[in-house]
């Protein structure tokens, strides 16, 4: 047979690209898993917004609706009328409120006044207001603070009016007063709802590339065809590269069609104030996708790597699990701890990632080392991945 | 043409919780040689170090010791130039399923160097000989062991290569596929089809009768006997070929020198 006489590199580059457009056949006619995978990339844009504009828009009314639940209502009327004047709409709360605060039917906080109050107000001693919530029901807790703040207000009033009675000035009971000031920016706010949007991309991402790096590594051992492949006079690291070319290809791919959801998503939100929030223009999309690009790469070659050892796909796919869990744990470092971003985040993968995407949503500024240290990091795991695949491929195929 | 030299392999597996190192000798010392237009039988019980040689030839392996050259060209030195003078059909003859019988042998095809137009054509070629066109146009999910090992077979044959490592190709085929498979690899031994270089592993004496020039019978590692079938018939006096390779594999010589140590 004649054959062509071709440097080595560009020989076995030649043999890559063969290697990775068989390998996109192959993983394109799997048109079932192809679709699933597709189709989470897609809708996770949306879903994701949409249940974010829900979240926003049960909180953004509760807020607004000016209500109050209280038991033992007639022990005061006073408070009753405090709470008529500031403008609130007064519910009897249920008599068994707590248990249904318990198990979730109740979702408002309760101001209890207790049954000794009238008692111990006529002995002048200071009688105890309540506000009753439980912790594990979410929507209880929206309103905490706003009627602790009432009563905090009724309780002011009641004292100023004592003391104006004995001739003290309002002042003296009050030497200062408390306001709060909010430096975040609007932007930066919202960032604590929308944390969640890298991490949900970040996991299409991983799983996107599952199973092409699957297919390619332990499929072939569980099909005896990676031994024949061998006897072609293939450099193990020319294939290897050329399926890692496949496994990261359809992890990209993943990667920027779940980046675009956003913005037909965006079109459906219904909040105003989500719209506001969610900052996500082009710039953007480009920067979440200079993240999660080089991390698909590393996270393929990881992929192969521990799927290569693997003799049948399954047992592959149990290691792989493991090494997804690292990746999809690792970022809730950033969105669960509030102490801050440390050096050390930016060279964990994953990590790294979320933790730029975050400083994107927020508005944060950027430094050079936010775009290069997470990069580095995965071109350098991407490397190493690949080289041990190579060196292992050999003595893996026969066993 | 093949030529094998004093080839040994050791293999170690390493101590596991409770379980001491395990070292098998898997192959003692194998020389064999296979000539053009010549088909070889490499034959042996099981575990007799058929399949570890083979792969050493194919460069799957490293020997211990030992030298493989395919047509003057050193495996161990120049890989990359031996792979493309043999083509194998291993133990192993897995294809992918989604895609065509073409498709599988086109990317060995290509893999071996061929441009795609010469690989296309060589496929039709193979079809028509091995007796498999209106197979290639099929997906591979779901053939018959005679049709997996036809698209095997032509997957090896694709580069037209001098030399054809085959071992154990009969597992698992019946009675029409084997002749077959016969049949397609007188040809290819054949000036007509070639004057290939064939090594062919087997445990199944039949086989070995009725296709091999020259039989080389391996025991414990070692190669123990070399010759026709005749010559191998009347060297142990025996009139059964079976006969002739029970005596020769497992005299007491033979089984002294054994592969476990």
């Amino acid at each position: 047979m004649s054959q062509n006489i071709h440097s080595p590199a560009s020989t076995s580059l030649r043999d890559s690209l063969i290697v990775f457009r068989k390998e996109m056949i192959d993983a394109f006619r799997d048109r079932k898993t192809l679709m699933m995978i597709l189709l989470t990339a897609v809708l996770i844009g949306p879903l994701m917004l949409i249940a974010l504009s829900v979240i926003i828009g049960q909180q953004e009314e509760k807020s607004e609706r000016r209500e109050v639940w209280v038991a033992g209502l007639e022990r005061s009327p006073e408070l009753h009328n405090y709470l008529l004047r500031q403008g609130m709409k007064v519910n009897q709360a249920p008599p068994d409120y707590e248990d249904q605060l318990r198990d979730f039917r109740l979702g408002e906080s309760v101001i209890l006044i207790p049954d000794d109050y009238r008692e111990r107000q006529s002995k002048g001693e200071s009688p105890e207001l309540r506000v009753v919530f439980d912790s594990a029901n979410r929507q209880s807790t929206v309103l905490v603070s706003r009627n602790v703040s009432l009563l905090s207000g009724y309780n002011r009033e009641q004292g100023a009016l004592e003391m104006s009675m004995r001739g003290v000035a309002p002042a003296v009971l009050e030497p200062f007063r408390i306001q709060e000031r909010n430096l975040a920016s609007a932007q930066s706010r919202s960032s604590q709802m929308t944390a969640m949007v890298p991490w949900m991309v970040m996991i299409a991402v991983l799983f996107g590339g599952l199973t092409v790096a699957l297919d390619t590594t332990a499929g072939e051992r569980e099909r005896a065809s990676l031994e024949p492949l061998l006897t072609n006079p293939i450099s193990p690291f020319s294939l290897v590269l050329g399926k890692w070319m496949a496994a990261s290809a359809v992890a990209m791919a993943i990667a920027a069609i779940s980046v675009s959801s956003f913005f037909p998503a965006k079109l459906l939100i219904q909040s105003e104030a989500l719209q506001a929030m969610f900052r996500f223009g082009p710039g953007e999309a480009v920067m979440f996708l200079l993240m999660l690009l080089p991390l698909a790469a590393a996270v393929s070659a990881v992929l192969m790597l521990a799927a290569i050892y693997g003799r049948t796909y399954k047992e592959a796919q149990s290691r792989c699990t493991v090494a997804l869990l690292g990746f999809q744990l690792a970022p809730m470092i950033a969105i669960m701890d509030f102490s801050g971003e440390k050096p050390w985040h930016l060279l964990v993968p994953s990590l790294a990632q979320q933790t730029v995407m975050l400083r994107v949503l927020r508005g944060d500024e950027l430094h050079l080392q936010h775009l290069l240290v997470p990069t580095a990091v995965s071109v350098v795991v991407t490397v190493v991945c690949l080289v041990v695949l190579a060196r292992r491929l050999k003595a893996l195929a026969i066993r | 043409m093949i030529v094998v030299e004093h080839l040994t392999k050791q293999f170690v597996q390493a101590a596991r919780f409770r379980v001491p190192a395990v070292t098998v000798q898997a192959v003692a010392d194998i020389s064999f040689s296979a000539e053009n237009g010549c088909i070889t039988g490499l034959l042996g019980a099981n575990g007799a170090g058929k399949t570890t040689s083979l792969r050493i030839v194919a460069g799957l392996l490293g020997a211990d010791s030992g030298r493989v050259t395919i047509d003057d060209i050193d495996v161990r030195e120049n890989p990359r130039a031996a792979l493309s003078r043999i083509g194998c059909l291993s133990d192993s003859r897995g294809l992918y399923p989604r895609l065509t019988a073409r498709e599988n042998v086109i990317y060995y095809g290509r893999l071996q160097g061929l441009g795609q137009a010469a690989a296309v054509k060589r496929t039709d070629e193979l079809g028509e000989l091995l007796d498999m066109t209106e197979l290639l146009d099929r997906r591979t999910d779901g053939f018959s062991q005679g049709e997996r090992m036809k698209t095997a077979l032509a997957r090896a044959l694709i580069h037209d290569p001098a030399n054809l490592l085959l071992d154990e190709p009969t597992n698992g085929l019946d009675v029409v596929a084997t002749r077959r498979l016969r049949e397609a690899l007188r040809y290819l031994a054949s000036p007509a089809g070639g004057s290939k270089c064939i090594v062919f592993s087997t445990h199944i004496m039949q086989e070995v009768e009725r296709l091999c020039a020259d039989v080389t019978i391996v025991a414990g590692g070692r190669d123990v006997a070399r010759g026709t079938v005749h010559a191998l018939c009347a060297q142990t006096g025996c009139n059964d070929f079976e006969d002739a390779f029970v005596a020769l594999a497992f005299s007491p010589t033979a089984v002294n020198s054994g592969a476990t140590t």
